[in-house]
């Protein structure tokens, strides 16, 4: 029997390590060993006051900061009974799809894309592909600015509190970065067209998919909890009744199931369940892919975040037309800090994050709950690598590696998040 | 020859490297000047064994991270560290307000095995000298470069000691004690352009201490605008949960 592993696995957030048991070619176990320490988020929230829970939660991840701060701060209202406005749910909205844009155009180009260009990192292209390269950084800043232009830079916003914004942009900035966005399609239409042309395994996940749905549009921000084959939807504040996490030996990060099985949540589910609901210009794309139905084919998660980037681009310039023409305040609201229980919940670039508080009398935190994204992928990501590994393993090792590493990449992991 | 530059994390939310990335207009640039010699977030490939400077970024949690700064400390000519965790222990250090063994039994069940190694989170410097800092939570792209081109040059780059207000009252912000809120920046160290104030965000002490701090001054500033004073050591301790010799 041998026995690979792959320290630190280049190319993702977080430090991880894929160990796999060969016999002969015969695979007989991989999993991917999550060795990132605790870093006890749930513990550290306890004892702070409410309005400090978003600045700790944020921290979570560098990447998608934007997501936990907005999803902590939905879980606090929630707790405090507090209705924000329109204009502050547009504004939260272009933060997360900030990080959309950010976290996205980084994995596909600067994680993801060397992979099927035969490189080490994304620098070389500096010299062999520099539009690709120009294009990747372009998509990418437009993320950040995005970002801090509503959240004041571009990692952990300071203006989203509890109950709206301390500062929001002006019209002109507004409506500069409406044009903006728009000239981006054609640049985020491009990066789909390229992800589509990389080969990718015929494979089908045997796992169920779950994301945010909403009847009104595309769900980041607001909505249920779908499934895609059991086709339930919940709210969100039942979360702990259809996730289930479990402690296992190799990985310091839980695993997640539902209703006993598996799931992959993110941009492959979310395009799944919602694809209806696409801005036309990623509507378009989605249907012109060589593989026609993305499906369960979990390496199409790079795909389905390329026609997201579409999809957020136009949704942007659409929300910053509304800020623009529809008035009303994003200052915040006024509350009663007081004792209860709440689930925030939004969709962050790899998938649905949960948060729940419960506070006391004077709003301190009495006990918190956060499911990351990777939380709930590792089980199924272990699952994929147990159906997928044995149809590669007659090939030559270092191309065998990289293609199981291709599937761990395909799933945008953030292991820093999965062991919160 | 460039100097070899490696980049590597310890406990953190890799902010401050995705900070770095987000760097997009420079990032080539700096890419010309230096060797990057091993950067994991961003690229396959193995640390070398040899390397002039080290940046760090993240708090110490574990034996592997002290093993690894001792390292970098033998084989690099200048250590650099980036952003709050690494220069306070900032929000990791919070678990030093925690029953470790009781929140291992919460997040994991009891008499779980997984997640050991761990120990009480410390900042960089006290485990190793350290030769530059860029502070805050996540570190400002512009002051990066400054400080990474300072180090590059061999100068000398001294932190403001300074409270933030300071700098705040350059920018005509309106006083947030003023308004109701607690703001940090009496006690908080300067160099940020008073962000957050001027966003209309108290300051809630990512860049550390101000060595010029007066946080009995501070107190009682607090009390005479009708809040607890205790508060401000309370939430000082947000990112500066290992701070000594303050009270």
């Amino acid at each position: 029997m041998s026995i690979i592993t792959v320290e630190h696995v280049a190319r993702i957030e977080g430090h991880g390590t894929i160990h796999v048991e060969l016999e002969g070619s015969t695979v007989k176990d991989v999993h991917m060993e999550i060795v990132e320490p605790a870093r006890f988020f749930e513990p550290m929230v306890v004892g702070r006051k409410f309005d400090e829970v978003s600045l700790v939660t944020s921290r979570i991840c560098g990447i998608c900061s934007p997501n936990h701060a907005v999803t902590s701060l939905k879980a606090i209202e929630d707790a405090l009974g507090i209705q924000v406005s329109e204009r502050t749910k547009l504004l939260r909205k272009l933060l997360v799809y900030g990080s959309y844009l950010q976290n996205h155009a980084t994995h596909l180009y600067i994680f993801s894309a060397p992979d099927f260009l035969g490189l080490p990192s994304v620098f070389p292209l500096a010299e062999t592909h520099p539009d690709v390269l120009e294009r990747a950084l372009k998509i990418k800043k437009a993320g950040n600015e995005l970002c801090t232009l509503v959240g004041g830079r571009p990692v952990h916003p300071v203006t989203a509190v509890v109950g709206g914004f301390t500062h929001e942009p002006g019209a002109d900035e507004l409506e500069a970065f409406r044009d903006r966005l728009l000239a981006l399609v054609d640049d985020a239409v491009v990066t789909a067209q390229l992800f589509d042309s990389f080969d990718v395994p015929e494979f089908s996940s045997s796992c169920e998919m779950l994301a945010l749905a909403d009847d009104e549009e595309y769900a980041v921000y607001d909505g249920n909890t779908a499934a895609l084959e059991a086709g339930w939807n919940r709210p969100v504040q039942e979360y702990r009744a259809f996730i289930d996490e479990q402690v296992v030996g190799h990985s310091n990060a839980k695993h997640s199931t539902s209703d006993g099985r598996s799931f992959m949540t993110g941009a492959i589910a979310r395009v799944n369940l919602s694809s209806k609901q696409l801005m036309p210009r990623a509507a378009q794309a989605l249907a012109s892919l060589s593989t026609g139905a993305v499906g369960k084919n979990t390496f199409l998660n790079n795909v389905c975040q390329a026609i997201e980037l579409i999809d957020a681009c136009e949704r942007c310039a659409v929300y910053c037309d509304r800020l623009i023409t529809e008035g009303g305040t994003s200052a915040p609201v006024e509350y009663e800090v007081k004792a209860g229980f709440g689930v925030g919940a939004t969709e962050a670039p790899r998938g649905t994050v949960y948060h729940s508080y419960t506070l006391d009398d004077d709003g301190f935190v009495v006990s918190g709950d956060v499911i990351t994204p990777t939380a709930q992928n590792l089980g199924n990501l272990d699952a994929d690598m147990r159906a997928f590994a044995p149809t590669v393993a007659g090939l030559p090792h270092d191309e065998f590696i990289l293609q199981v590493e291709e599937l761990v990449r395909a799933y945008d992991l953030c292991l820093s998040c999965s062991v919160h | 020859m460039a100097p070899r530059v490696v980049v590597v994390g310890l406990a953190s939310d890799f902010g401050c490297q995705v900070q770095i990335t987000n760097i997009e207009d420079h990032l080539l640039e700096m890419l010309g000047v230096i060797d990057l010699g091993y950067w994991q977030l961003a690229s396959s490939g193995h640390m070398p064994a040899e390397y002039d400077i080290a940046v760090v970024e993240g708090a110490v949690t574990t034996v592997e991270h002290i093993e690894l700064l001792k390292r970098l400390r033998e084989t690099a000519s200048v250590v650099m560290t980036i952003g709050t965790c690494a220069h306070t222990g900032g929000i990791p250090a919070l678990a030093n307000r925690c029953d470790l063994d009781a929140a291992y039994s919460a997040v994991y069940g009891e008499g779980s095995d997984v997640a050991r190694g761990r120990c009480a989170p410390e900042p960089v410097h006290s485990v190793i000298d350290v030769d530059y800092q860029v502070p805050g939570c996540p570190i400002d792209m512009d002051e990066f470069l400054a400080v990474l081109s300072k180090a590059l040059q061999g100068l000398a780059d001294p932190l403001p000691g300074d409270p933030m207000c300071a700098v705040c009252k350059t920018k005509e912000n309106v006083c947030l004690l003023d308004r109701g809120e607690i703001c940090l920046g009496l006690v908080t160290r300067t160099g940020c352009g008073a962000k957050c104030p001027s966003l209309g965000r108290p300051c809630t002490g990512c860049r550390g201490l101000a060595p010029d701090a007066n946080f009995d001054a501070a107190r009682k500033v607090l009390a005479s605008k009708g809040f607890d004073p205790n508060e401000l050591d309370r939430r000082f301790d947000l990112y500066n949960a290992v701070r000594e010799g303050v009270r």
